[in-house]
């Protein structure tokens, strides 16, 4: 048995199929008798050039030991399935496992935008508070204007502007999406 | 620019299609691969170098040429 390194592209919108692929050509791999020995999902990635007019494709990783005849049903399943753009098999010298740097970068994406998620309801709600914060500040400003409070509107303002900035940005993302 | 060779042993697990920021040192601006006299890198890791550019080139992970739309 050899081992083998399997990288396939997948259509974007075919994306949801993913974690399915990975299941079905797993088990065609151990019901042969072979070792999976590392699959991943790296997830969408921007292409470094469009193929076939797209501009992003859902990459997988697997790390296989198998017979030659395996590889080669293998093969022919990635030729007959529409949703696959591209494979490429080399072959290798041993076992290998262990996160590949593609998978750590898709990891810490995934971390980001669960970061950003959180930061991004956290300065909707902080901007609730202030606006009622300021609402309260107008309210005392009417009766006494104070210098400490001019200084905290200062701050406040400069604040604001950031969380909308931050907000247009995934107003951005969400319009590429739609494009492809 | 490299007149000294790099210290890179043969063995270097390293080199690899899918360690991009590794790859692009070997690079130039317009996405071709630096010629070893310029890159530094011995025959022997040149010739790895270039066999892992052109796999990442071909799975779309690093650019042929910065000509692309």
């Amino acid at each position: 048995m050899r081992h083998y390194e399997i990288v396939l592209l997948v259509h974007p919108d075919q994306s949801d199929q993913v974690p399915g692929m990975i299941e079905r050509y797993g088990a065609m791999i151990v019901k042969a008798n072979g070792v999976v020995h590392r699959s991943e999902d790296l997830g969408r990635r921007q292409l470094a050039f469009s193929i076939s007019k797209i501009h992003k494709a859902h990459y997988m990783l697997f790390n296989i030991e198998a017979e030659q005849a395996v590889l080669d049903e293998l093969e022919s399943a990635f030729r007959f399935n529409d949703a696959i753009i591209r494979t490429m098999v080399i072959r290798r010298k041993g076992v290998i496992t262990g996160n590949s740097l593609l998978y750590e970068e898709e990891l810490r994406d995934k971390e980001k935008d669960i970061e950003r998620d959180r930061l991004a309801a956290k300065s909707e709600s902080d901007r609730k508070a202030k606006e009622a914060a300021k609402e309260a500040a107008k309210e005392a400003a009417k009766e006494a204007a104070s210098k400490e409070e001019s200084s905290d509107d200062d701050g406040e303002a400069a604040e604001e502007v950031e969380s909308e900035s931050s907000e247009s940005a995934n107003e951005e993302n969400v319009n590429v999406e739609e494009s492809e | 620019m490299g007149q000294d060779k790099e210290n890179t042993t043969s063995g270097d697990p390293e080199i690899d299609y899918k360690n991009l920021d590794k790859l692009r040192q070997y690079i130039g601006e317009t996405g071709k691969i630096l010629p070893g006299r310029i890159s530094g890198a011995s025959a022997n890791m040149q010739r790895r170098i270039t066999t892992e550019i052109k796999r990442a080139r071909y799975l779309a992970l690093l650019p042929y040429t910065d000509q692309h739309r």
